[in-house]
């Protein structure tokens, strides 16, 4: 090979590089291959060819959400969280508020998406779940809060909600199940304000989605990357397993239970999917800090 | 340090609940440690499917009552409830039968008895959007700013940490 055809040929590799380079987000945040592919064959384009569409893009549920631009994302978002606070409304406490998104906005900000409008908030109910829409909106139960110990264990929850906005699964769910046409008329989302006939609609897919659940791999990838969002933003990495384990505590027959455990993996399959995958580095990350004592003036948790 | 009389009644309520013996189940055998740590001396040894009490948990710590011992073993080492350990519960996969009957505790959901009303489908089915809400979710906002003030009080570094890998590999589309 000539010092010219090498050249020519790092060249080359250079240019197809830079697009994987740029890709990957200054915050280290999860970034599946998936989304890799997805921001590299989606979002480049050379000599007019839109790469994703020359790779002959897989038809699937995986795909089906690529289309979505941001900003309807959020809009859909916004129109399943007035559905989700229609059914329950926020706690009235503004520092236990506060508390939740100043926790929840440092975690999202370790994340693959941190620029999302992430909102965070308590819902007024005793039992005990959380949810997440597409777009940045995080929900948890009055009936959960009340069982994290601690500031660690809140992130472990968020960080396991703000993975599934991360990797859109409520937005594939949604896709999916949208009647047709919803998703063609995204326009008039925004124009008919949250009170709007497609508002509604979205709403109504939104929480048919929660009544479903999700599947068992996305709840599975969520605890897997929920878990590395915590220790990403300084938290020791166990916090998601110790709620696991309070919940699993609580067992089969109490009714605050019921529901979530009808639409997620039981605690004991997602505990032991998740100690497969945790490596003994994690242990080393678990060192007290004092400085997160905090969270008892805050929250009275009420384990048992 | 001046303590607030709510600052310490508050931390006693949280010691309390956190210091409460919750029954346990140990999953395999391991050595009882004298303090949280795989360098400490090991006090004794618990077989697998013993009965044992939690006194408290610290990050991948358990600390617990077996017999007359107490010692600190790894959380993943137990297992929070009574009964035997039921093999359905590791990671190889559950069929979605399986998971519906959560045949990894041994028990069924219709054992699953009413009483707390809270968010269930129900309520999920028949709601109307609350705009207003909305609204007053957003109030409560932080902005990254505010986010980074909260780490930095709460002494929250940023770690550099790989993502992890599926156990298993992906078994097609999920039956929904």
């Amino acid at each position: 090979m000539s010092t010219r055809s090498i050249g020519r040929f790092f060249l080359a590799t250079f240019a197809l590089l830079l697009p994987l380079a740029c890709a990957t987000p200054d915050t280290g945040g999860p970034m599946t291959g998936k989304d890799l592919a997805s921001a590299v064959l989606g979002g480049y384009s050379i000599g007019g060819i839109n790469l994703g569409a020359a790779a002959g893009v897989a038809k699937g549920a995986n795909e089906a959400y690529r289309d979505i631009p941001e900003a309807e994302e959020i809009e859909i978002g916004r129109s399943v969280s007035a559905g989700l606070l229609g059914a329950a409304p926020l706690t009235v406490n503004a520092l236990q508020q506060n508390y939740v998104n100043s926790i929840g906005m440092w975690l999202a900000l370790q994340s693959g998406r941190p620029e999302l409008p992430w909102h965070f908030g308590i819902l007024e109910a005793p039992t005990v779940n959380a949810f997440a829409t597409p777009g940045g909106n995080v929900f948890v139960t009055r009936g959960l809060v009340e069982r994290c110990g601690s500031e660690a264990e809140l992130a472990g929850v968020l960080a396991h909600e703000i993975a599934h906005v991360v990797q859109k699964h409520q937005l594939a769910d949604i896709r999916k199940n949208a009647k047709k046409g919803m998703m063609l008329d995204l326009a008039s989302l925004k124009s008919g304000g949250l009170g709007g006939d497609a508002a509604r609609a979205f709403a109504r897919v939104g929480l048919e989605g929660y009544v479903r659940g999700l599947s068992r791999e996305d709840e599975l990838e969520a605890d897997r990357i929920g878990v590395v969002i915590a220790a990403r933003a300084g938290y020791e990495p166990y916090g998601l397993v110790r709620v696991l384990q309070t919940l699993q505590s609580m067992g089969q027959d109490d009714s605050s239970m019921a529901f979530f455990l009808k639409t997620h993996p039981s605690p004991s399959d997602r505990l032991a999917a998740l100690e497969v995958v945790m490596p003994p580095s994690f242990e080393q990350m678990t060192k007290p800090n004092p400085a997160l004592a905090r969270y008892a003036p805050a929250f009275n948790p009420t384990r048992k | 340090m001046k303590l607030s009389i709510p600052t310490v009644a508050a931390s006693l309520l949280f010691w309390s609940a956190l210091c409460s013996a919750e029954p346990a189940t140990s999953v395999r055998q391991f050595d009882l440690k004298q303090s949280p740590s795989g360098d400490a001396k090991a006090v004794a040894t618990v077989t697998a499917g013993t009965a044992v009490d939690v006194m408290k948990r610290e990050g991948a710590w358990v600390q617990l009552k077996a017999g007359s011992d107490t010692g600190w073993t790894k959380l993943f080492d137990i297992r929070m409830g009574t009964g035997p350990v039921a093999p359905a519960a590791k990671s190889s996969g559950m069929s979605g039968i399986a998971q519906t009957l959560n045949l990894a505790s041994g028990k069924r959901d219709s054992s699953v008895t009413t009483g707390v009303r809270g968010l269930d489908a129900e309520m999920l089915k028949k709601a109307q959007p609350n705009a207003q809400e909305v609204t007053t979710l957003a109030g409560y906002a932080s902005t990254p700013d505010q986010a980074q003030a909260f780490a930095k009080a709460g002494k929250l570094t940023p770690r550099t940490v790989e993502l992890l890998k599926a156990a298993e590999p992906p078994k097609g589309a999920p039956a929904k």
